[in-house]
């Protein structure tokens, strides 16, 4: 979990919508294996980061490397296809397909219809609620459950990397724990997980690095529990800001 | 009034191809009214020119039009972006439509004529009332097209391509779904089905190039009746609206036939904004 090769790693990046840069300059490592957190007060820019690691906003500056690959430039079908899955921070099932379909689409980049199956059945394990609602509308479920669908099917690509943007967001906290329980879980069958979160304290204490952005900057970052109980993210979230000085500033990245 | 049905599949496999341009792409293609009057005039040619049948004449313009359709999406809507998308794909199809109408006009000038062949002629007995041929195979070639639309859309994974991204573009994308090329598709497809919706169109009216307006207005208050993007929807308003105004013509007076569907529409409207089966949020921009 501490071998910070690089897995994922922002480098310089600068991106934004229209006129205006939402991210400044990030730059950090996402170590394999691990569960790395995003927190950050609203318009931090979190949202914005993990959308350039799928390819749905271009940095206008600065690069991303997966595993020595470029990122930038890339679609989101080509990044798919190196094996980062995003689900997104809306609720992105489509809401008139039956569930089943929903998560078949999750490999909709494979072509085999016999390891669909395969992976259908293997996802179908780890979330039962496929099976269980498996003719449903996707409309129909909870929105706890139609998460954990969403889950599921990011599995169906088997991705190394499971990028969540406020999975727990607009649950209530019975579902927010059974949602953090299967992230841990996605994790423990070997998916390294990048989240963003806006229940931080939660977030960290299951993470096992983290990093805190703040005005499109990186502010501070160490490991889930540093920054959990770091006394000036308290701070920051009852909206305050961090002073320059961080005594555990960006460890993994030389630049800051 | 069964002519309305017969009819009506017509204009439903016509709005079929409008209301899948705008729900996938948020394009509302104003040309639609033209393009049909194009594949109209197309299969006038063959059949005039080169003496072939209208139905065999579309293997040849429906890939045609399928083309032009591809070509104008790749030109002009791909490069159109932004929340203004929807308002700007108004002008920009309406311009594309006025420069097809031009051109019409200047290779087979305004006066009307209407597509021959025996069918269009001959009639049949059905219900105490004769009606031409054409009616009923017009409408077989609608449902015949409609069905294989229908198992394209619900049985295939490129069906479920296009599904997803009328659904939620971000989501389709984030599957892996190639979202601009699959616009480019259904462009295509919407354009197509108007080669056979004008070769039917054609042979039962006798049309010229501003026919188109009197068509557009008719197949854009379908898509809206129907419901924006609903496939459902437009299949089922093309024949309210053309059974309806049959009915008001033959117990009232033609006069009111189409006053009276505007009229339903009116209220329909008013009461559900979005349409007989349009998603509660209308996804206008």
């Amino acid at each position: 979990m501490t071998e910070s090769t690089s897995f994922l790693r922002f480098e310089g990046v600068v991106a934004g919508y229209g006129g205006g840069d939402v991210i400044k300059g990030v730059d950090f490592d996402v170590p394999q294996g691990g569960v790395t957190c995003i927190v950050g007060p609203n318009g931090s820019g979190k949202s914005t980061l993990l959308k350039t690691v799928s390819g749905l906003v271009r940095p206008r500056l600065g690069q991303l490397w997966f595993k020595g690959t470029p990122l930038v430039g890339l679609t989101p079908r080509e990044i798919l296809k190196l094996g980062i899955v995003q689900v997104p921070q809306n609720h992105s099932l489509f809401r008139e397909m039956s569930v089943q379909q929903n998560v078949e689409l999750g490999a909709f980049l494979v072509k085999d219809k016999k390891v669909i199956a395969e992976r259908l059945k293997h996802v179908t394990e780890i979330f039962p609620i496929v099976a269980e609602r498996a003719k449903d509308k996707a409309g129909s479920l909870s929105g706890g459950q139609q998460r954990l669908v969403e889950f599921a099917r990011c599995l169906m690509l088997e991705p190394e990397l499971v990028v969540l943007d406020e999975p727990s967001m607009g649950l209530d906290p019975k579902t927010l724990r059974l949602v953090f329980d299967t992230i841990k879980l996605m994790n423990k069958v070997g998916r390294t997980v990048l989240l963003v979160e806006q229940n931080a304290r939660q977030a960290l204490r299951m993470s096992h690095y983290a990093v805190v952005l703040e005005n499109g900057m990186l502010r501070l970052s160490g490991s889930g529990k540093e920054v959990l109980n770091n006394p000036e993210i308290g701070a920051l979230y009852l909206g305050g800001s961090i002073k320059e000085t961080s005594s555990i500033a960006a460890p993994a990245s030389k630049e800051l | 009034m069964l002519d309305g049905v017969l009819t009506g599949s017509v204009y439903a496999l016509m709005a079929t191809g409008l209301t899948l341009i705008f729900g996938v792409m948020n394009i509302i293609n104003i040309a639609q009214g033209i393009l049909v009057i194009l594949g109209a005039y197309l299969s006038y040619t063959l059949s005039v020119h080169f003496g072939i049948d209208l139905f065999v004449g579309l293997i040849i313009t429906i890939p045609t039009l399928f083309v032009v359709g591809v070509v104008v999406e790749r030109l002009f809507m791909a490069r159109l972006k932004g929340p203004e998308r929807t308002s700007m794909s108004i002008l920009v199809t309406y311009a594309i439509s006025l420069i097809i109408e031009g051109s019409l006009n200047m290779i087979y000038s305004i006066n009307v004529v209407q597509l021959k062949a025996w069918y269009v002629d001959k009639s049949f007995p059905i219900f105490g009332v004769y009606l031409p041929y054409i009616y009923l195979f017009g409408f077989i070639l609608a449902v015949v097209l409609l069905t294989s639309l229908y198992i394209m859309l619900y049985r295939t994974r490129f069906g479920a391509s296009i599904r997803a991204s009328l659904a939620d573009q971000v989501a389709a994308a984030l599957v892996g779904i190639n979202v601009a090329r699959v616009s480019t598709i259904c462009f295509g497809l919407g354009i197509a089905v108007t080669a056979a919706g004008g070769m039917v169109y054609g042979a039962t009216n006798a049309f010229n190039a501003s026919t188109s307006y009197d068509l557009i207005s008719r197949l854009l208050t379908i898509i809206v009746l129907g419901g924006m993007g609903s496939l459902g929807g437009a299949l089922l308003a093309a024949i309210l609206m053309v059974t309806l105004g049959d009915v008001v013509a033959v117990v009232w007076s033609p006069i009111w036939s189409s006053p009276t569907f505007f009229f339903v529409l009116v209220i329909v409207l008013s009461l559900r904004p979005q349409g007989l089966f349009g998603k509660q949020s209308a996804r206008v921009a």
